[in-house]
């Protein structure tokens, strides 16, 4: 008999009842771009830089998507720490 | 020029109003609402150019993400010009800029977004393990849930799976950009 134990969650971690594992995906490819946006039409002197990054996750039926976001770099390095977070208590495991 | 437009106190909650419209994208406050509200003394055909002119010079700041000194020069010369502003005017405007700079960056940065943009983050670690009678088998998942989102619209929630060895491989990522953003932000 299978059983999923909780190891390790962070304080504002998922509960059970918000996610079913069938409907996890499988994260298949990351592509990053950092860029600086430099004007636009309602700001000449934007010059902010960010993160863009393309996902290619498959569904269990195999079916490929991608998914595209951008992040500022304070949110990039919270993700950076997070995931750094995970990368530890993953091998503790 | 009715004397009420030279004075300064108004014209606090004036610049309020019209970063609500032009940055925040507050809907519904128009020409009429901020004269009666904040200039019910002066007519609509003269508060209307006044209006243009403090809107221009605040579009004009932001635009230009002017820094004190800038902004300094910048007030002063609107000053010295004719149909220009008056000191205590230009004081009034250097505070809000100073106060609300970075609030008004923040919505010309997402303005100009177009894709979605990260809004939450969580994530867990689970072990898969069986027990009666065959081995303990550990297969540590990752699981990370992304909220992304474009601006004015509903998030989509991602639901990521990760074993350990794909938890590596986007972390060797990651560095990669750590390290682009670090060279990025060498000074020149």
């Amino acid at each position: 008999m299978e059983h999923h134990q909780y190891l390790r969650s962070p304080p504002q971690a998922l509960s059970q009842s918000n996610l079913s594992l069938f409907s996890s995906i499988q994260l298949v490819d990351f592509q990053w771009k950092l860029g600086m946006a430099v004007s636009s039409d309602s700001c000449r002197s934007l010059k902010y830089p960010y993160v863009a990054v393309l996902l290619k996750v498959a569904d269990h039926s195999g079916q490929v998507k991608n998914k595209c976001f951008e992040m500022t770099i304070p949110q990039f390095q919270n993700f950076y720490r997070q995931f750094k977070e995970i990368a530890a208590v993953i091998e503790t495991v | 020029m009715a004397a009420e437009l030279e004075g300064s106190k108004a014209l606090g909650g004036l610049l309020s109003g019209l970063a609500q419209e032009a940055f925040h994208g507050h809907q519904g406050i128009t020409e009429e609402l901020l004269r009666s509200q904040l200039y019910p003394e002066v007519s609509l055909e003269e508060f209307r150019p006044f209006l243009a002119k403090m809107r221009g010079i605040l579009k004009s700041i932001a635009s230009a993400d002017m820094d004190f000194n800038q902004l300094e020069a910048f007030l002063t010369a609107q000053t010295k010009k004719q149909g220009g502003i008056t000191s205590d005017q230009a004081a009034v405007i250097s505070k809000f800029w100073k106060n609300h700079k970075t609030k008004i960056r923040e919505s010309l940065m997402n303005q100009s977004r177009w894709d979605s943009g990260l809004r939450g983050l969580s994530w867990r670690v689970d072990g898969k393990s069986q027990s009666r009678h065959s081995a303990q088998i550990h297969t540590p998942v990752a699981i990370m849930e992304l909220e992304i989102g474009k601006s004015g619209q509903e998030s989509e929630f991602l639901c990521l799976e990760f074993d350990e060895v794909k938890v590596s491989q986007l972390l060797k990522k990651l560095s990669e950009v750590e390290e682009s953003i670090s060279t990025l932000m060498q000074p020149a």
